[in-house]
């Protein structure tokens, strides 16, 4: 059937609905409205959840307020600054395989570039053995799924290409046996030469090198998973690769997750083609802090998550999958449904472009403060400070608590939690009486108490108290940077800053008097000043976490900013089909709150849906099911109504000699066989059963056992 | 705490699979047969499967009716770029028809009927480029639109090419796409995993939206965390709807029609009554052979040879070949092994379907 008969039919689809059910496609309809125009008031008609006038004017001039709008560039934010980070933490490989690709490729052209003729002849003319060598890079993952290096290897490829070369990426469907070496070639040939080709010849892309290619380039081939290739094909294809590589300098990129891959997978005879470069990426643990920093800790788009959340995101993380994509994904859909949620949550919109205009204003602008009512306003903007102090001091707490190797996800959820910082305020107002004022000479462990003993934070802040002067100094730099924008904070960390200077020219000196002996050489009250030194840095790090370390739950008008609702995240994230179907099933009353069926009990009543008692009846069974006993058992339910009480608790399927009320009788035999056949092609249909087999023709078999 | 419950589940499903299996073993398994039942005949049976009365037509109404409430939501996450994967038990055919003519009206909305057991996805692909290209050609009628005309024809263009056509950056607008409605993605049309990865690359084109529905427990295995994560971005939503299997049914067999006794009696009966009366009685010698040894693996073709040169039915070993060569090509007769090294012919019936089929044709 071709595409125009299918779109024909679908111009009378309204009549035809039963011929469209066996059409294997159909179109339904056509875009109804003219694109072009209307658009936007269009979509703000359709999801119309904000609480703003929905006037045109209103529609026009400040589209932020459209809550897809606002995601889009809340979420765009979010986005753009994971993909930086990211970035970032591979900025190092990238550069170390450039300048690796750009060695090769010396060495490859150094034996003499051959003449267009020599070159686009489709058989290599040899010069010597060494010349076969293929330079292959092979990049270690750390990671047991390649989903999260996909993007990597996406960036590592325009990366190179912006250091001039010609890069291809190839993955392993690409070099799938069904596709073959040609599959791999065509995919080449796409790339570099943009036109698919029916016949492909690897002469092809040496010609179009020699013509078109920038001859100060080499050729790269990104493979990104190489494990996962076929063996048979990329043998063939890295052979081929290197009888080509004096006519086109081609260097080949590999994606592996152990070192000893290569040999595993290749035969020896192409290993020694290869001329292997060993690089490593970051590892998973490095990359999930980064992001969590960019996307939660730093409030760069105005969203955040409440402290259930954090703590799902972060069990999910560990006991899902452990893919960094699963953790951004899920976020993603934390992100759309709060704006499809909360209708004031566009205002982050707003506040999301606020924020790139200038990012050190705190203050909203008056120009947003206008359009939304004035009380919100201030409290949006107390919101964006007291985040902004929360974000910092928790990466304080991070800086000091790296020593210990404490993870970033492990500290927000504990960072985020109302309850802690609940107790510790109200236990600070009881005692002082007031509730903000950074007094250093409080006991610190007021604040700790109620920390969990082994919890990421106190972890952090004892760090600082056993931290040598070095890192500790380092610590408190560190520390200066992060709260430069929050003047308080500034101010205290300051203050530490002379007194350590101090204590690291002491120890300086002493390193330079006494290396060897410097612990013994100690005095005592050298070391007593520096234990003050770190107790003062970890008072003041208490303080912190007391005084600024406000959970956005805890701030009025949280709501707009902040998403809470586990539950929905929960259910969009991850469907659980083979236990909801069967509870659908067993529970269906649930659903569709009959009055008739309620009084059941896990028995099987007359007025169930047929698949329901099949399926009820079903569990009476082991892993075989009888279809002559499961029908007859059917039918004694459907025949008798009353049979309730009296068959309760007995499971014997076969019906007890008993005067039938003639009433049902008159039931044909035939539409009851066709009751049981419709309801065993449902529960084969959900793969609950399986059809008899020509082993054992009389019997199903059950296939999920247990919720 | 919740590795914990993660393993008390693991184990709580172990332990029912293994009762279950036990549940098989030890208790004497019935040996009833399927045939003791008086099963009508399957013309009688369709007809009546396609009368069965509903249960809880009400309810069930107003559980679809109450999922309406949920479709801004589902159009906003379509915009901002997720799939939709619809599960729970009941046929979600309706429902997502629903959705997607009451709510969708803005967007291009191509149907695929995953249920369906031949569907050529390059067909699909060559339809929605051609809408998306139609949906250009009318936005710019400028000439600033740059479409290059003097392109090959989207039919005759290969898979990839398709897919890149699909994947283009929409130059002004983000939000015009074309919405696939796939019913049973894990269809039988659509479940090997080349076709998967071809809806998963379609999935992540940027014009491109996904709603989906799946039924099966396991579809999930379908994927992998590549597909799920980066491509197909689902959304889950349970909605079961308990509405008839109707049309997603309708291709499969009937289990009290298919595979018994009857029904492969019937056709053998018809295929034989149109063969000549000698091949009948060819059929009918080896049918009393092996009603006679039952615990035989079938009947020698030499034998068979003998027997039919006495009673005038084959002249020549040819003659009777030709006959077995009818018989086999319609499955009413299949070749093994004896014990002792010979081939052997027998009839792949049971003992009593058989004796049905020796009365039918007598």
């Amino acid at each position: 059937m071709t595409a125009t008969k299918a779109c024909d039919s679908a111009s009378t689809a309204p009549e035809s609905s039963a011929n469209d059910n066996i059409q294997p496609f159909y179109l339904l309809h056509k875009a109804s409205t003219p694109r072009n125009s209307g658009r936007k008031s269009a979509a703000a008609r359709t999801i119309d959840l904000s609480p703003s006038k929905p006037s045109s004017s209103t529609t026009t001039t400040n589209p932020q307020f459209d809550p897809h709008k606002a995601f889009q560039s809340v979420w765009s934010r979010i986005d753009s600054a994971i993909k930086d980070v990211l970035r970032d933490v591979n900025t190092n490989v990238f550069n170390e395989i450039h300048s690796w690709v750009r060695q090769s490729f010396l060495a490859v052209t150094s034996s003499g570039v051959p003449t267009f003729a020599e070159a686009t002849k489709s058989f290599p003319i040899l010069n010597h053995a060494t010349s076969k060598q293929l330079f292959t890079g092979l990049v270690l993952i750390k990671n047991m799924e390649f989903v999260d290096d996909l993007l990597t290897f996406e960036e590592l490829g325009l990366f190179l290409k912006s250091h001039a070369c010609h890069v291809a990426n190839l993955s392993s469907l690409d070099l799938s046996t069904k596709n073959g070496v040609g599959g791999c070639l065509r995919s080449l040939l796409r790339q570099f030469l943009t036109v698919t080709l029916d016949a492909v010849d690897i002469s092809i892309l040496a010609s179009w090198y020699r013509e078109y290619g920038n001859p100060n380039s080499p050729v790269i081939i990104i493979v990104e998973d190489m494990e996962r290739c076929s063996r048979s094909v990329l043998s063939d294809f890295i052979l081929m690769l290197s009888e080509w590589v004096v006519k086109i300098p081609m260097i080949l990129i590999m994606g592996v997750t152990t070192l000893d891959a290569p040999k595993t997978v290749l035969p020896s005879h192409v290993l020694q083609q290869l001329c292997p470069s060993k690089f490593t990426l970051g590892s998973p643990a490095e990359r999930m802090d980064a992001v969590v920093e960019a996307a939660l800790v730093r409030w760069c788009s105005g969203f955040s998550i409440g402290h259930k959340v954090a703590v799902f995101l972060r069990n999910y993380f560990l006991n899902h999958d452990g893919t960094l994509a699963s953790f951004i994904r899920a976020l993603k859909i934390a992100c759309a449904q709060h704006f499809s949620i909360e209708p004031l949550s566009s205002v982050l919109g707003l506040l999301a472009e606020e924020d790139s205009e200038d990012e050190r204003v705190l203050a909203l602008s008056s120009g947003m403060a206008a359009q939304i009512d004035s009380n919100l306003a201030s409290c949006l903007t107390e919101l964006k400070r007291s985040q902004k102090c929360w974000g910092i001091v928790v990466m304080c707490l991070y800086k000091a608590g790296k020593y210990s190797k404490v993870q970033l996800l492990d500290l927000l959820c504990e960072a985020l939690d109302p309850d802690i910082y609940k107790s510790i305020a109200s236990d600070t107002r009881t005692r002082s009486g007031k509730g903000f004022e950074i007094s250093s000479s409080s006991n610190h462990s007021m604040a700790q108490q109620y920390l969990r003993k082994d919890g990421p934070i106190s972890q952090a802040i004892e760090k600082v108290r056993d931290l040598p002067a070095s890192p500790l100094s380092q610590l408190l730099k560190s520390w200066e940077n992060l709260t430069v924008d929050i003047l308080e904070i500034n101010v205290k960390v300051k203050e530490l800053q002379p007194m350590i200077k101090l204590e690291e020219g002491k120890s300086l000196k002493q390193d330079f008097t006494d290396l060897a002996k410097r612990h013994t050489s100690r005095t005592a009250a050298n070391i007593k000043e520096s234990k003050t030194i770190n107790e003062k840095a970890a008072t003041l790090l208490a303080n912190l976490v007391r005084d600024f370390m406000r959970p956005i739950e805890c701030i009025p008008f949280h709501e707009i900013a902040c998403f809470k609702d586990v539950e929905k995240l929960q259910s969009a994230l991850t469907g659980d089909p083979r236990r909801r179907i069967q509870v659908d099933l067993l529970e269906f009353h649930e659903f569709l709150r009959c009055k008739c069926c309620s009084r059941s009990c896990n028995i099987p009543l007359q007025s169930m849906p047929d698949t329901s008692i099949m399926y009820t009846l079903a569990q009476e069974h082991g892993d075989l099911i009888n279809l002559h006993d499961w029908f007859q058992s059917f039918k004694t339910i459907v025949m008798n109504p009353s049979s309730k009480c009296r068959r309760k608790g007995k499971q014997s399927s076969f019906p007890k000699k008993r005067k039938e009320t003639n009433e049902h009788e008159n039931k044909s035999e035939s539409s009851l066989q066709a009751r049981l056949c419709r309801a065993v092609t449902e529960l084969q249909i959900t793969g609950l059963i399986r059809m008899p087999s020509k082993r054992r023709p009389d019997f199903v078999q059950r296939v999920a056992f247990g919720l | 705490m919740e590795i914990n419950e993660g393993d008390d589940d693991e184990f709580g499903f172990s332990r029912n699979y293994f009762l279950a299996k036990e549940l098989g073993g030890s208790a004497k398994k019935s040996t009833r047969k399927l045939s003791d039942i008086d099963l009508v005949d399957e013309q009688e049976l369709r007809i009546a499967a396609a009368n069965i009365e509903p249960k809880h037509e009400k309810e069930i109404d107003e559980l679809m009716s109450s999922y309406k409430t949920l479709y801004p939501r589902w159009v906003f996450e379509l915009r901002c770029g997720f799939g939709l994967l619809m599960y729970g038990f009941g046929s979600k055919k309706a429902l997502i028809e629903d959705f997607a003519s009451t709510a969708l009206t803005e967007y291009s909305v191509i149907v695929i009927n995953g249920y369906l057991q031949s569907i050529n996805i390059k067909q699909v692909l060559i339809a929605l480029a051609e809408l998306v290209w139609n949906q250009l050609r009318t936005k710019r009628k400028n000439p600033s639109g740059n479409l290059s005309t003097g392109q090959q024809p989207f039919n005759s263009r290969s898979m990839d090419d398709l897919l890149a056509f699909l994947d283009e950056p929409q130059a002004e607008e983000n939000d015009g796409f074309i919405c696939i409605v796939v019913h049973n993605i894990d269809g039988p049309g659509l479940r090997d995993s080349e076709t998967q990865q071809i809806l998963a690359r379609l999935a992540s084109c940027s014009r491109i939206r996904i709603v989906a529905s799946i039924d099966h427990v396991n579809a999930t295995l379908l994927w992998d965390k590549k597909m799920v994560h980066t491509q197909f971005n689902w959304c889950w939503y349970h909605v079961p709807t308990f509405a008839a299997y109707k049309v997603e049914g309708m291709f499969f067999p009937l289990i009290l029609a298919n595979g018994n006794t009857g029904q492969g009696a019937k056709t053998a009966a018809l295929v034989l009554l149109s063969l000549t009366p000698n091949a009948q009685s060819v059929f009918r010698v080896l049918a009393e052979y092996q009603l006679s040894h039952p615990d035989e693996e079938g009947m020698p073709v030499e034998n068979l040879y003998t027997t039919c040169r006495e009673r005038f039915l084959a002249s020549s070993q040819v003659t009777l070949n030709s006959h077995l060569i009818e018989f086999k090509d319609h499955e009413l007769v299949k070749t093994r092994r004896h014990s002792d090294g010979q081939d052997c012919l027998y009839i792949p019936l049971t003992a009593e379907a058989l004796e049905k089929l020796l009365l039918e044709i007598s």
